[in-house]
């Protein structure tokens, strides 16, 4: 009985601790002028940007097996799409960004796979990688227009385009470009780690840091070359600044790369270990520190260009959500913490908290 | 203190091993496997220990001095204890000597359980806590990420097999099975039909094979690998060991019509 009553024990303790088939993450995040919204496990939540208050909801019975963490995305013309992760149903979904009701005829099920990644909407057309290592290719109305491109390794990051050319990073450490108009692969680049995060692309290539600690330039003929190397692995996206590169890796460096002199102009280290991707605006740089080294908690920080610190809020929980502006607001929706999401203004000061009613 | 003594070393291991079986396709599975197969080389002298003394737990239930006891002072508790201690230590028994390894299992599996999901890392903060967990001598950027693809199964996710439109958890009933052998072959035969002591491995019998059946059917199948090769492991030990009971596997083979002489 001794024995029976240990491997109960054993299965709550399995259930209850080890993640088991829960999945958990950081929540996503996006924002219009009027509604941030936050992808939090259960529920997608739209959050009023002048008081921080529930405007919605979905779905509106949460189901523990349905979990949203992408980020969610907005297109011209008026939908929010998102994909769910979670242990069943892993469904594509487009929502009204005023009312949180479902847009489409039918919900996109034909992955195998959990949606982590964000999608990328270009020539109406909808490309969202899925877990599965393929590439879905939806018009605007939730319907498959030509089939899936075949990438390979689970995809994590949202796709990213030159206007002509995807970008796609994978976890198999490769980059991917991807020919929107004949559907193809048209170059693989091996980077020598896993690549978690989108590149920051320009007219003349793409930016992409990888847990090779090192930061890479990718033509679009696919031609590449180490721009330069970091202190530990880059897990958020590096972000352009007319010819200055902005990215930080897991140590907590923050640094400044000159994209026309090819050398270093600063690096800082803020705060803590960055996972998250930089946010560049009004003339500062945003950087979520998933934890200070003393008080463990989720850090805001906002540098000037020079990579001094402007002002450093304690959020509380962890950061690992890149940071969003709408208007003059910087949103943040920390993990584990008390608020889901948190606006602060361009001067460190906090404008609201939004917790969701349970 | 769990995650720097159980999960930790434990998901080093496996991935020096993964590493060792050069991080391709299935080898995941296979570093699972090898993996279980260091630990029950380590707890090799234990297992063999508990498998000594459940047998002669077992054999003294059959005993004719044990069974006086039980009769003669059956209203008195305090004195079948007393009894029962003077004849462990008069034949060495350590009556708890086949609880030990048993005890030592769980943290494996848990741990185990916890390092499969770590290193499969499904989900990106799954991923941030495995690159923080792995010793800086590994080749954390070549084994990363790690391929979850065994035979036909995901190892991070419950197994099942699609026959005739319906999802078969085949695993499980491996599992399931393999437990109900190996149970079954250690279960030594009774000639007393009120042997508490083989009651309770009966019941044993069945319990262990529902339950861990149930553990496979609902968690990331490379436990289900684990268990699967550790009850094969067992078998084999126990079989070396010359005593395996293979009537028991046949209905009614667990029955035995002459008494166990004592030894």
């Amino acid at each position: 009985m001794i024995l029976i009553s240990l491997l109960v024990l054993g299965a709550m303790f399995l259930s209850a601790c080890s993640g088991g088939t829960v999945v958990n993450n950081w929540y996503g995040l996006a924002a219009d002028a009027e509604r941030a919204y936050v992808s939090a496990g259960s529920f997608i939540y739209a959050v009023d940007l002048q008081n921080g208050s529930e405007v919605w909801r979905y779905p509106e019975k949460a189901d523990s097996k349905v979990l949203f963490f992408a980020n969610p995305v907005l297109t011209t013309d008026g939908q929010l799409l998102i994909g769910s992760a979670g242990a069943k149903d892993h469904k594509f979904i487009s929502l009204d960004p005023a009312t949180g009701k479902e847009k489409w005829a039918k919900v996109f099920t034909g992955a195998k796979g959990a949606w982590v990644a964000a999608p990328l909407v270009m020539n109406d057309r909808i490309y969202v990688p899925n877990t599965d290592g393929f590439l879905y290719v939806l018009d605007l109305s939730g319907n498959q227009s030509a089939d899936p491109i075949d990438i390979g390794g689970a995809l994590w990051s949202a796709p990213v385009s030159d206007g002509t050319l995807i970008y796609l990073s994978s976890l198999d450490h490769f980059l991917h470009i991807i020919d929107p108009v004949k559907g193809v692969v048209v170059s693989e680049i091996d980077l020598g780690g896993a690549i978690p995060s989108s590149p920051a692309v320009n007219n003349v290539g793409a930016y992409v840091g990888s847990f090779a600690s090192t930061i890479e330039f990718i033509q679009s003929n696919g031609d590449h070359s180490v721009l330069t190397q970091t202190e530990n692995r880059v897990w958020g996206s590096p972000v352009l600044d007319g010819e200055t590169l902005y990215y930080a890796d897991l140590n907590g460096k923050v640094y400044s790369f000159d994209l026309a002199s090819g050398t270093e102009n600063w690096s800082v280290q803020p705060d803590g270990p960055v996972a998250a991707g930089l946010l560049i605006a009004g003339g500062q740089i945003y950087v979520a520190s998933e934890a200070d080294p003393t008080s463990e908690l989720g850090t805001l920080v906002a540098l000037d260009l020079d990579g001094k610190t402007v002002w450093s809020k304690e959020v509380g929980g962890k950061l690992y959500t890149t940071p969003v502006v709408s208007g003059d607001l910087i949103l943040v929706a920390p993990h584990q913490a008390e608020v889901t999401l948190a606006a602060y203004d361009a001067d460190g000061k906090q404008a609201w908290t939004f917790t969701p009613a349970k | 203190m769990w995650e720097q003594l159980i999960i930790q070393p434990m998901t080093n291991l496996l991935l020096f091993i993964y590493d060792l079986l050069g991080h391709g396709p299935h080898t995941f599975g296979l570093a699972i496997i090898l993996f279980t197969i260091v630990v029950r080389l380590i707890t090799w002298p234990l297992n063999a220990s508990q498998v000594k003394g459940a047998q002669a737990m077992q054999e003294l239930q059959n005993d004719k001095e044990w069974q006086e006891i039980q009769k003669k002072y059956a209203k008195d508790k305090e004195k079948i204890a007393q009894e029962q201690m003077r004849i462990y230590k008069e034949r060495g028994i350590n009556p708890f000597a086949s609880c030990l390894p048993t005890l030592i299992q769980f943290p494996i599996i848990i741990g185990l359980y916890q390092s499969i999901i770590r290193a499969l890392s499904v989900m990106p903060l799954d991923m941030l806590k495995l690159a923080r967990t792995i010793y800086p001598f590994q080749n954390a950027e070549g084994i990363i990420p790690l391929n979850s693809k065994f035979l036909w199964m995901n190892l991070g996710s419950p197994e099942s097999v699609q026959i005739l439109g319906y999802a078969i958890p085949t695993l499980a009933v491996v599992v399931a099975l393999t437990t109900y052998v190996q149970s079954k072959l250690t279960m030594p035969a009774t000639s007393n039909p009120n042997d508490q002591g083989a009651q309770m491995s009966g019941m044993m019998s069945i319990y262990m094979p529902l339950m861990l059946g149930w553990f496979a059917l609902n968690f990331a199948s490379g436990i289900a690998i684990y268990f699967i090769t550790s009850n094969l492991l067992g078998i084999i030990q126990y079989a070396a060991t010359g005593r395996a009971n293979w009537r028991n596997l046949l209905p009614g083979g667990d029955k035995k019509t002459t008494s166990v002489k004592k030894k």
